[in-house]
């Protein structure tokens, strides 16, 4: 940015007048600068003496400086940056910032806020967090400690001055866009430590002079990379992992000094270890026992599980058995186990959950057996419900009162009825045929001549078949007008009283 | 309680520069009124300057017994993200004030002097529910169902000392940090640690009886809430009833009612804001309070087109249009120059208004006289909030364009003068002596200094009356 200040206040009027002198100002001036900046400056007694004489045009504002500000201009536009090999500018290496119009709402306090130079001074008095408040004023009431006050108060006023902070809003050295560069060389006292460092020779890792010595080491819940979550925030201890049997068992083995652990809980690689080793173990306990099989034959073998055998069981008896009574190992075996009981078998083949077979498990406490198995072995489940007081109902009684339930003979009888519901509707049939027709559907003369010759059943079925053959009716009809019944036998003999109704109309 | 009931929404005393907000309520002791005058645009209650007169009270604080305050009181609350800008905090004999570090020009825009962050204040709702930042919700502890128990409309200040109490016992609270600041309890110049012989002082029964119900309210709060049964945990707060009284009139005095939206909620809450409320009062205030809903920050700001020198204190009205036994109930003093204070005059003596005004160069409607030092003779400074009290409370009488006739206009001045003069003799000291009382004992009680002081200034109020009615009636123009 270049600004050009020129002040040639008189040019006009010199060069007619021809001062050589100045001339020679002037021309020395432009020839001395390269081309493109005309600093020039005029500032000499002259001036004063020239106002009488000559009217000049001078600046309306009077009081106002001259700003005389020169910055060079790079004399390239842009350059090869040796850093990123590219093309850069000279002025910046990014657009400028706009200005303040154009910041996003709030910017401008949150700017101001960052700008707030920070409090410089320190502070005699310190916080009493709560206790005294008041405790940090000065206080000018005393009386009597007035004199002393006053004098204490003067001793820390030439403090105070310097500890007076100037809050500004506006940061002072901001526009300042020169480089300073350090004329004088600070001299840095460095001894001992950072003179090794300095040169090279041989020194520790870290300064003995600022070295701490070192702390405890943090226990598994303060180390930070320590990945296992608190369980306090859950509202309810259920809501925590379950644990592992073997995490379980590790532990308790653990608590009793079988085994030693790092921390109070077992990491997964002490867990694995544990699995491993155990396994191992498993496996030699079991060749351990098969080799004790082998080497003193089932019948001894077996016999642990077996307290009421007293006889003795060793190879040499058992073959003594086997030519004295012909009976071989297995019938010997199977004459053994007759003599088990059901407690002794389940404990033999370890079926039984409720016989513990695991002498840790037997020495577990409870905690942590429940922790597992989710409860005592010896429990006894209650599932009564909340209606616990009542006696459980019968419930086929119940059912069968309620009518929610038949025996099969009923159902059977209720089958069988549904079958011979036929034939009551044939009866039913027949006494509406022998009901005189009112007329009420429409009768059509077509005869049906095939229906005629039917059975009375299969005619008195199709009823409208029957009302349209008058025929029928008439053969129907003649038996009553000719037996002219009592009334009482007329009523006994219908089924209903629509074989009253005389159809006349029919008839004649 | 008759004195929380203080109406908040004054259409009264609206000056004529474009405020955003009205209703702050801030107390921490009031200073004297500042020395600068401002040529340029009405002055809207009153000068403040003394009247040459009366040899004024010395300014306690002059300029050279203000010391800068401690570093750590600004240190705490910028790193917790408080700014100040252009001001200082100055502490002399009667308390903090907060001064500019240099000059500001008039500006179209108001100018912030100060920000302060909604972490760092303690505030609660003045209606059911009442909400607070959450930082300072006493959920899990025993104070929530003592604070739940009061009547938010009511009882707020004993709520906000309930918090304030909280808030020092919390350790990582910045109010344990600011506590420090605060005026102890003999420091604070709140009527409700004064003693019974103090409020003897008064000379003002109905002030010292409304004073009394309010100790005893507190009083009985702290023996209801914190009798010898109740856990540590609430113990520890106020050990014993002074204490609890003093975080009360810590409340009363320096709580600041401000309707702040806070999300979707415009809520009117009690807030106790920690820089903000080391401003003191004037009736000639240059900077108001307002609220940043962006960032959840008040604001102190200076009036747009205020002038301000380097050295002129930052003052805030407190409590806009009542008289001084409403700031003395609530902050804890009083003032000669209290544009709204009234004297209740009986009697048939009426003045005539538009006279009176003319007189002294009075304007504005009646809830904003103002003097309008542009009509009036330059040097005259008589004309303070006084006189223009003296505007509002003497009778007066306005008929359109009926001239008043001088002999009734005299008689009525005199009749008003002599009623005052009997007032004025009621007291049982003149304040000639009062103010001899004050200087005499400089090491007295807070609370005993201010008692005085307030009949003092009730005196003087009168005597100014008397004093106006005397230029009345020589410049009554006929």
């Amino acid at each position: 940015m270049s600004s050009l200040s020129v002040n040639f206040p008189y040019r006009d009027r010199c060069v007619p007048a021809g001062k050589s002198g100045y001339n020679h100002l002037q021309t020395s001036f432009v020839g001395s600068f390269p081309a493109g900046i005309l600093q020039v400056r005029v500032g000499l007694n002259k001036p004063s003496k020239r106002a009488n004489l000559f009217p000049c045009i001078k600046c309306e504002k009077k009081e106002e400086p001259f700003e005389h500000v020169s910055v060079e201009r790079p004399p390239y536009y842009s350059y090869m940056d040796s850093t990123s090999g590219q093309l850069e500018p000279a002025s910046g290496a990014r657009a400028s910032i706009p200005g303040e119009e154009y910041w996003p709402e709030g910017t401008a306090s949150r700017v101001r806020a960052a700008r707030a130079p920070e409090p410089t001074g320190t502070s005699e008095g310190s916080p009493s967090y709560g206790k005294t408040p008041g405790s940090r004023r000065k206080k000018y009431k005393t009386a009597a400690a007035a004199e002393s006050s006053q004098v204490s108060v003067e001793p820390s006023d030439p403090v105070v001055p310097e500890i007076i902070e100037e809050i500004m809003e506006d940061p002072k050295d901001f526009s300042s866009d020169y480089v300073i560069y350090q004329t004088k060389f600070e001299e840095s006292e460095e001894a001992g430590y950072e003179l090794d460092k300095k040169f090279g020779r041989p020194h520790p890792f870290i300064d003995p002079k600022v070295k701490k010595p070192m702390e405890e080491p943090l226990t598994s819940e303060e180390l930070w990379w320590n990945w296992r979550k608190p369980e306090k925030e859950q509202w309810s201890r259920w809501q925590r992992r379950r644990p592992d049997v073997e995490t379980v068992f590790l532990k308790a083995m653990a608590e009793t000094g079988q085994v030693k652990l790092y921390d109070e809980h077992p990491t997964l690689t002490e867990t694995s270890l544990y699995r491993a080793r155990r396994h191992l173990f498993k496996e030699e306990r079991l060749k351990a026992e098969q080799e004790r099989l082998e080497r003193i034959g089932p019948m001894a073998y077996y016999s642990e599980w077996v307290k009421a055998w007293k006889r003795d069981t060793s190879r040499n008896a058992i073959q003594k058995h086997f030519e004295e009574t012909g009976e071989d190992e297995n019938t010997q075996l199977i004459e053994m186990f007759c003599h088990q009981t059901d407690r002794e078998y389940r404990i033999m083949m370890g079926t039984d959950t409720r016989i513990r077979r695991d002498p840790l498990a037997m020495r577990m406490r409870e905690d942590q057996i429940k922790q597992i198995w989710g409860g005592l072995p010896d429990e006894v489940i209650d599932y009564r419900g909340p209606d616990f007081h009542e006696p459980t109902p019968n419930m086929l009684a119940h059912l069968k009162e309620h009518g929610k339930i038949i025996s099969r003979e009923e159902l059977e009888k209720i089958l069988a009825k549904e079958k011979t519901e036929e034939l009551e509707i044939t009866d039913m049939d027949d006494a509406m045929a022998r009901a005189v027709d009112i007329g009420e559907n429409e009768e059509d003369e077509e005869d049906n001549e095939a229906d005629t010759e039917e059975e009375e059943e299969k005619i008195t079925r199709n009823w409208s078949v029957l009302k349209s053959t008058p025929q029928l009716k008439k053969s129907k009809a003649k038996p009553k007008k000719e037996d002219p019944m009592s009334l009482e036998e007329a009523v006994e003999d219908s089924e209903n009283l629509t074989d009253f109704l005389m159809d006349f109309e029919e008839d004649e | 309680m008759a004195a929380s009931s203080v109406p908040l929404h004054n259409v009264g005393g609206c000056f004529s520069y474009p405020r955003r907000e009205r209703e702050y309520h801030h107390g921490r002791g009031w200073s004297p009124p500042p020395r600068a005058r401002y040529p340029f645009r009405p002055i809207n209650a009153s000068v403040e300057t003394p009247f040459p007169l009366f040899q004024p009270p010395p300014l306690q604080q002059s300029p050279s017994q203000l010391e800068p305050a401690d570093p750590d009181f600004y240190k705490i609350g910028y790193v917790r993200s408080m700014r100040a800008y252009g001001i200082e905090f100055k502490e002399g004999p009667d308390g903090f004030g907060v001064y500019a570090s240099k000059d500001v020009e008039p500006l179209r825009r108001a100018r912030v002097i100060m920000e302060i962050p909604l972490e760092l204040m303690l505030t609660i709702r003045q209606k059911q529910p009442w909400m607070f930042f959450p930082d300072v919700v006493p959920i899990g502890h025993p104070i929530f169902d003592i604070i739940n128990s009061t009547n938010p409309e009511t009882d707020w200040d004993l709520r906000l000392a309930c918090l304030l109490l909280y808030a020092f016992d919390r350790d990582d609270n910045f109010w344990q940090l600011y506590g420090d600041f605060l005026p102890s309890a003999d420091e604070c110049t709140s009527l409700l640690l004064a003693t019974e012989d103090d409020l003897s002082e008064l000379q003002d029964p109905g002030l010292a009886s409304t004073m009394r119900n309010k100790q005893q309210r507190a009083l009985e709060f702290w023996e209801k809430n914190w009798h010898s049964g109740v856990p540590l945990k609430i113990k520890r707060l106020a050990r014993d009833a002074e204490r609890f009284i003093w975080a009360v009139s810590i409340a009363q005095s320096r709580c600041i009612n401000m309707q702040v939206r806070i999300g979707a909620l415009v809520q009117d809450a009690n807030m106790l804001i920690p820089y903000a409320d080391m401003l003191n009062h004037s009736f000639q205030p240059n900077c108001f309070l307002h609220w940043r809903f962006k960032d959840r920050m008040v604001e102190v700001m200076i009036n747009a087109g205020q002038r301000i020198k380097k050295g002129d204190e930052m003052t805030i009205n407190y409590l806009n249009g009542q008289q001084n036994h409403m700031l003395m109930q609530r902050y804890g003093f009083s003032s000669a120059v209290n544009p709204w204070d009234l004297i209740p005059f009986s009697g048939n003596a009426h003045i005539h208004l538009d006279s009176f005004l003319s007189v002294f160069n009075i304007s504005g409607l009646p809830e904003e006289y103002y003097h309008n030092s542009q009509l009036a003779d330059n040097g005259d400074n008589f004309v303070d909030g006084a006189v223009i009290a003296a505007a509002r409370t003497l009778p007066t009488w306005s008929d359109g364009d009926v001239p008043p006739i001088p002999s009734i206009e005299r008689k009525a001045v005199k009749e008003l003068q002599e009623e005052c003069r009997q007032m004025l003799a009621q007291f049982p000291t003149t304040s000639e002596q009062d103010q001899k009382f004050l200087d005499s004992m400089p090491e007295a009680r807070r609370t005993l200094g201010t008692a005085i002081k307030c009949r003092l200034h009730r005196k003087l109020f009168m005597e100014k009356v008397i004093q106006a009615l005397d230029i009345y009636q020589e410049r009554i123009l006929f």
